[in-house]
């Protein structure tokens, strides 16, 4: 049979406007600093109160279609929007996503959710429809799209306990894929996927706007599946080794601490390692992935591909590359799946400029970023009319005039309208 | 395996991850969160601990445990 190839042709990330300094913030809210410098956290970016998962995945999305020659953008024939930050139970984002991107209407639309696996759910769907062969050249566009909500849903102690460190590692990002059979950024390794997932009641967002959970039940599930799909992948694919068959790991990185934390169970558990390789080991193969994550924060659905993305650009590409990607949504699912980039891969994810991005993103004070927090209630889910302040903080609106972003206009008897700015 | 080599292997390995604490002054009683481990490097001791001990056991087990004891008793697999 013809080798078929499937993969991610084009890939870029919106991170927001602005961004806290976590370490402050975490001072601010009187966190116990003493040990908050292992959880390797930087900064996180802050979605403005006239953003939305709508207009973030546009964001991300808008620079690779505005890439393609017309004729390759009408073979977007599936748009998939990946979150846990859904606007509507009904109404899927990939509606308003596909209507501002201008694509064809020959697409299927929908949104998928799991959780922080969201993102991985939706790109195996699309790299699945691109391997059927069912319309052979067409494309997929996956968008993993999310932003925190920080108000902690109240009562009860199993569900809160510890959950202090949600609002430091929350971000805001979208990430935009463009899943074809020219694989140019990163072509995987079809079939090579194993999975695992179970009930748990670990993190959740049982309520509107709010979410709830219980940080260390997610970190010892995240911990048991990274084992457990791993094996998975094992069983399915033969000769692999943990420390030699991937030149990189990509870790969903809800933060940097739980990753480095996840590194070192598999180094110990699957290698035997001992600590200084495993540091060693974690320095060459895992911590490239880290650097974008620092400077965002979890941006759930998004995150494990940010991760991809910055190993891709900080790795060392000479010659074609192997990564293994783990992914973990709470609830829960995971997957352990792999893949190849090559020297081009990382040509074409520097030329998107993610570190501009983020360096431009403005500074926000914890003056600024409370009142910001403050007005996100305007848009509490099921808003049926509002028409968005704009310049809750005029320094920020100063900042992103004339980028061509596209932003929350209003909500007019509940359907969003957005403007480009 | 005993508790008490249970218990003493977890203290040394405490220690290791968590330098300011002491050895001596850890009981079964205490919670590692008071110790001041935070939630990674309690992922980290228990970790460790089960390397150590060779003992498998899957980590979500330890969610409920509410102090040292309780953890030593999912590790001697007497539940918590």
């Amino acid at each position: 049979m013809e080798r078929r190839s499937a993969g991610i042709e084009a890939i870029n990330f919106y991170g927001g406007s602005t961004y806290v300094d976590v370490t402050e913030l975490a001072q601010y809210r009187q966190l116990d600093n003493e040990r908050f410098a292992n959880l390797l956290m930087h900064e996180k970016s802050v979605a403005l109160p006239f953003e939305d998962p709508v207009s973030f995945a546009v964001n991300a999305a808008k620079p690779l279609v505005d890439a393609l020659a017309p004729e390759d953008r009408d073979r977007i024939e599936m748009l998939i929007t990946c979150t846990e930050s859904g606007i509507d139970f009904g109404k899927s984002i990939s509606t308003y996503v596909h209507d501002h991107l201008g694509l064809s209407r020959n697409c299927r639309l929908f949104e998928v959710k799991n959780a922080c696996f969201s993102g991985t759910a939706g790109f195996q769907n699309a790299v699945n429809f691109v391997l059927s062969q069912v319309s052979p050249g067409a494309k997929a566009l996956v968008v993993a799209t999310d932003m925190a909500r920080f108000r902690v849903a109240e009562g009860g102690d199993a569900l809160s306990e510890d959950w202090s460190f949600a609002e430091p590692s929350g971000g805001a990002g979208a990430v935009a894929m463009l899943v074809s059979d020219t694989p140019h950024i990163f072509s995987v390794d079809v079939g090579a996927n194993g999975s695992y997932g179970y009930e748990v009641m670990d993190t959740c967002r049982p309520v509107p706007d709010s979410e709830a959970g219980n940080a260390d039940l997610s970190l010892m599930s995240y911990l048991d599946c990274c084992e457990a799909a791993y094996r998975a992948y094992e069983r399915r694919v033969d000769g692999v080794d943990y420390r030699t068959t991937f030149d990189y790991l990509s870790f969903h990185t809800p933060f940097g601490g739980m990753v480095k934390g996840a590194h070192r169970t598999m180094m110990r558990r699957i290698c035997k390692a001992k600590a200084p390789a495993v540091e060693e080991d974690f320095g060459r193969r895992v911590a490239p992935g880290l650097a974008y994550c620092q400077r965002v924060g979890n941006i759930m659905g998004g995150t494990v591909f940010l991760n991809l993305l910055s190993t891709i650009a900080h790795g060392d590409f000479d010659a074609p590359r192997r990564i293994g990607i783990f992914s973990y949504g709470s609830g829960c699912c995971s997957e352990f799946y792999s893949g190849v980039a090559t020297q081009g891969s990382r040509h074409r994810v520097r030329a998107m400029g993610i570190d501009k991005v983020l360096d431009d993103r403005y500074r926000l004070s914890i003056e600024q970023y409370l009142r910001l927090m403050k007005e996100n209630d305007v848009i509490a889910f099921g808003t049926r009319n509002v028409e968005l302040q704009l310049d809750v903080v005029p320094e920020v609106l100063d900042s992103i005039r004339g980028t061509g972003r596209l932003v929350l206009e209003r909500i007019n008897e509940f359907h969003r309208e957005y403007a480009w700015i | 395996m005993s508790q008490d080599q249970i218990f003493q292997t977890l203290k040394e390995v405490f220690v290791d991850v968590v330098p300011e604490v002491e050895i001596d002054r850890i009981t079964l009683q205490d919670s590692m969160r008071d110790l001041g481990a935070n939630s990674i490097d309690r992922a980290e001791i228990i970790t460790e601990t089960m390397e150590q001990l060779d003992i498998a056991v899957p980590m979500v087990s330890f969610a409920e445990a509410r102090n040292i004891g309780d953890i030593v008793a999912v590790l001697a697999g007497e539940g918590a």
